[in-house]
């Protein structure tokens, strides 16, 4: 009975913790709840798209498909690093969005709820700040990016 | 935009829109069909400010500069569309005219969401031909029938696309 407890317990620590998808833009690490995150691809060429909408000014065309893309890096005015350039997708209230990420290879974290401190700096938004690997890193709120 | 009834190979009524495709810089932009009253060369356009076709008086539209493109309107392919809403007229200058299109208004979409400013107002929605992403251009701003300053909210926007799309069907 003893050990059932203590699984049930385990099993509700793991349900609250938040999986995260660790990723870089211009050497800024960032993360983003997974469930925000539709997948990690290669980049593609963009096409440009006249537009007024602050970051948002081209599309990507990904077989019969086309998503708006967000220039994160352009927002965090910073410089994608890295060859070749990878793709995220985020799971955009509006609908898919793509963010051209660094080359590195994004990571999978589980983060612990209660470790989630408010982001005060306000220059991205953002459901936190978490420290991973002694790393002050913003949780970005992919819903709802440039809303 | 021309809206006509065509048969598919399986011989259903399918609504067809037809578009003229141009191309100005990189991008490509798509015009209703209905509209366009003729294309003209370089040569034939002249250099006067204005054209004057069939008695009408078609202004120039410098559409590249009202999108902020970057186009070379001075290549051999360039041309001229004169183009008439019923209201107002121009007369357009395009890098290149691709041709005439009929398309499934199924296969018209609404602009994503994500644009949320002024070219909501430019554009009516988007369509892939050829592989190329094609921007089909709203006329009426175009042709100045619009405020600048009136971009229609991006909720609004969408209320009106659901309503248009449940009474018609796709997003032009």
């Amino acid at each position: 009975m003893l050990r059932a407890a203590r699984g049930q317990h385990q099993a509700l620590r793991a349900k609250r913790l938040w999986n995260v998808v660790v990723f870089s833009v211009g050497g800024v690490k960032l993360a983003a709840r997974t469930e925000d995150v539709e997948g990690v691809s290669s980049w593609a060429e963009t096409i440009p798209v006249p537009s007024r909408t602050p970051f948002v000014q081209a599309m990507l065309k990904r077989d019969n498909h086309v998503m708006p893309v967000y220039d994160l890096a352009a927002r965090l005015n910073r410089v994608v690093q890295g060859e070749p350039l990878l793709c995220l997708v985020a799971r955009h209230l509006d609908g898919p969005m793509a963010i051209c990420i660094d080359a590195a290879m994004p990571s999978l974290q589980a983060v612990n709820p209660a470790s989630i401190r408010p982001n005060s700096s306000g220059d991205i938004e953002s459901l936190g700040l978490v420290t991973i690997g002694a790393q002050d890193v913003a949780i970005v709120a992919l819903q709802r990016l440039g809303r | 935009m021309s809206l006509r009834g065509r048969h598919n190979s399986a011989g259903t009524l399918v609504e067809a829109a037809s578009f003229l495709v141009v191309r100005l810089g990189v991008n490509y932009f798509a015009l209703p069909a209905t509209g366009v009253r003729g294309v003209l060369t370089q040569e034939e356009t002249g250099h006067e400010e204005a054209v004057t076709a069939a008695g009408t008086v078609y202004q120039p539209v410098d559409l590249a500069q009202r999108l902020s493109v970057v186009a070379k309107l001075c290549g051999p392919e360039r041309r001229t569309v004169l183009y008439s809403t019923g209201h107002s007229q121009g007369a357009i200058g395009v890098e290149q005219v691709v041709g005439l299109i009929d398309i499934e208004r199924k296969d018209c979409l609404p602009l994503p969401s994500q644009f949320q400013k002024d070219e909501r107002d430019w554009f009516g929605g988007m369509l892939l031909h050829q592989d190329q992403l094609v921007l089909i251009l709203n006329l009426s701003w175009v042709l100045g029938e619009l405020s600048g300053g009136a971009s229609v909210p991006v909720r609004l926007a969408e209320q009106l696309v659901e309503a248009t799309s449940a009474s018609v069907g796709g997003a032009c």
